[in-house]
């Protein structure tokens, strides 16, 4: 799920960049003092999870997890993530320095689409709420591969080949992280209630 | 709170034991007019049947080829400047490798011949020259198949990811947060 440097061009980059980053001024601005903690610790746990991965089929996929950071966090999400996509690109050299932008974009906004739509249900009863993290996780990695998709228009040039196949290499990894989505929300409904409100 | 926080990254880091990302990196190395390289993922998987894209010093592309079921390539080519050779694996998946120029070694191997030359002539050759030189690349070329292996090897264990790296993000993670959590207090007090 990350675009390597020198694959797009300038107009995606900067349409990227810019999208980002109002992504980040809204998403610092409502984050609260007292939630800082939560952000930090979502924003490891996104930079471990793309180390975590599971070999399927031809490519190598990696858990995104980025459903669990946008519903817990909201807006934060893209401030949490950004920082977690800083890291990757200047410690394992995923993604790049001149791709943040659309990396972030990419993985934050299903992160914040998720937790519009499926916020609702976590604050519901235990199965309810374990069927909306899965759904959350699940399909904040597939809106991820669309938006990546997207960035790639120009330069692979068949969309929908390079669509369809980021998707069904992703449909794996979407379930998993959906089942892992929905057993953290599980827990945390059990331990900490107030973190999913 | 704390509890979980510490539950799922002790979970993360379990299962950072298998961890890899798919990161592509390329090595590439000359033989003669022949180019031959090797293409692989951060785990140690060959990128099959990727594009391999040869550029000269001046952003010219030379040429075209694909990788096999290894992800191995190779490629002939007059050019002598330095190449810079960038593999596309698809899904925004690339990889550069720059292959630096030919010339100055070159230059070295010639004197050697015309030292030899001068003491084949001396010793009254019974051998053909050309011979003897292609005796020796043979051998040569031997011997360097073990040494470019082992360098392949190295690089794949130094491309890998590393636990160090990845404690230490997590410690500038908290520390970048940190950091916002400090300005943003300062920013409420005044």
């Amino acid at each position: 799920m990350h675009i390597s440097e020198g694959v797009l061009s300038a107009p995606v980059l900067l349409a990227g960049a810019v999208l980002s980053l109002i992504g980040l001024t809204l998403g610092l601005r409502k984050i609260k003092n007292e939630d800082i903690p939560k952000v930090a610790v979502l924003s490891s746990a996104f930079f471990v999870a793309s180390l975590i991965h599971i070999p399927i089929g031809p490519a190598s996929a990696h858990l995104v997890l980025n459903g669990l950071v946008g519903m817990l966090l909201g807006w934060s999400a893209f401030p949490a993530i950004f920082v977690g996509l800083v890291l990757q690109a200047l410690l394992f050299q995923f993604g790049g320095l001149t791709t943040l932008g659309v990396n972030t974009f990419a993985m934050s906004m299903p992160a914040v689409i998720s937790y519009y739509i499926f916020r609702k249900m976590l604050k519901k009863s235990k199965n309810i709420a374990f069927i909306g993290g899965a759904l959350g996780g699940t399909s904040a990695v597939l809106l991820g591969t669309l938006f990546i998709s997207m960035a790639l228009i120009e330069t692979e040039k068949s969309f929908f080949a390079v669509a369809l196949t980021l998707f069904t290499m992703h449909l794996p990894i979407a379930f998993t992280e959906g089942i892992v989505t929905g057993f953290v929300v599980l827990y945390l409904k059990k331990l900490k209630p107030e973190a999913l409100g | 709170m704390k509890k979980i926080i510490f539950l799922i990254i002790t979970f993360l880091f379990i299962c950072t034991n298998t961890l890899e990302a798919h990161k592509v990196n390329a090595y590439a190395y000359r033989e003669g007019d022949k180019v031959a390289g090797e293409c692989y993922f951060v785990d140690g998987s060959p990128c099959k049947n990727s594009i391999v894209a040869v550029y000269d010093s001046k952003g010219r592309r030379l040429l075209q080829t694909t990788t096999d079921e290894k992800g191995k390539f190779t490629f002939e080519t007059q050019e002598t400047g330095d190449l810079k050779i960038v593999i596309s694996a698809g899904e925004g998946h690339r990889a550069e490798y720059r292959l630096e120029a030919l010339e100055k070694s070159e230059k070295r191997e010639t004197k050697k011949e015309i030292a030899v030359k001068e003491s084949d002539k001396k010793q009254t050759p019974q051998i053909n020259r050309d011979e003897i030189k292609q005796i020796i690349d043979e051998v040569m070329d031997a011997k360097f198949q073990e040494i470019r292996n082992e360098i392949l090897d190295l690089k794949k264990q130094m491309d890998k990811t590393n636990i160090r790296d990845i404690i230490g993000g997590i410690g500038y993670i908290f520390g970048v947060w940190g950091l916002i959590m400090l300005i943003k207090r300062r920013k409420n007090a005044s």
